[in-house]
């Protein structure tokens, strides 16, 4: 009797933390050529999506399988709220503790961060391994 | 300055909800496709991976900027 091959769907997620510092270095290198408070800004703002958006990959992650799905949407609910909650969390520190910061170049980074890492999913393919 | 804490207020409550029916539908099809095909779960999470990313992109850029009317603009 033949066994049975179950395929294991996974998101390279290393590929796309590294993928997302690089166009964060050279997001905040653009910025820096302005001068050199406003790359700074540019890196805190890419910092704030990319935490709590590994956060939320590690937490949603944590439980693969048909088995293991009620735990896994759990998981997704938490993790979403608990991203939004850093997020908010980090983004109040900067604007009370970084003093000066470049407004723009935060929230301008932080965005093509949100933009990129969306994209990111649609562009690297979920691998199969056995 | 009132008008600039309703405004965040009003960002980060409505981003809120839309957050949370489209992770309520998004969860509920996610359990719903499982239960009916259970050799497709991994996939399925995936898929809801990529969905999940897209869905919460105009709230976290929401909370972005009612942050900074509270600290910056307002404080």
């Amino acid at each position: 009797m033949k066994p049975r091959r179950h395929q294991i769907t996974y998101v390279p997620l290393a590929r796309w933390l590294i993928i997302e510092f690089t166009g964060l270095v050279v997001i905040s290198l653009i910025w820096s050529l302005q001068s050199f408070l406003a790359g700074y800004s540019a890196f805190i703002g890419g910092l704030i999506f990319i935490v709590p958006n590994a956060w939320f990959v590690h937490r949603v992650y944590r439980y693969q399988g048909a088995r293991q799905t009620r735990l896994m949407v759990g998981n997704l609910f938490r993790a979403e709220s608990t991203k939004i909650a850093l997020t908010a969390v980090f983004f109040a520190a900067v604007f009370t503790l970084m003093e000066p910061v470049h407004v723009p170049a935060l929230l301008f980074t932080f965005a093509v961060m949100v933009v990129t890492g969306g994209a990111l999913r649609w562009l690297i393919r979920p691998q199969t391994r056995r | 300055m009132e008008m600039v804490f309703i405004a965040a207020s009003i960002i980060i409550g409505f981003g809120a909800l839309a957050t949370g029916i489209g992770f309520g539908i998004l969860g509920g099809k996610l359990l719903e496709a499982t239960a009916r095909q259970p050799e497709m779960a991994n996939q399925l999470q995936v898929k809801t991976f990529i969905m999940a990313g897209l869905l919460d992109a105009v709230p976290m850029i929401g909370v972005g900027i009612a942050m900074y009317l509270i600290f910056v603009v307002a404080g």
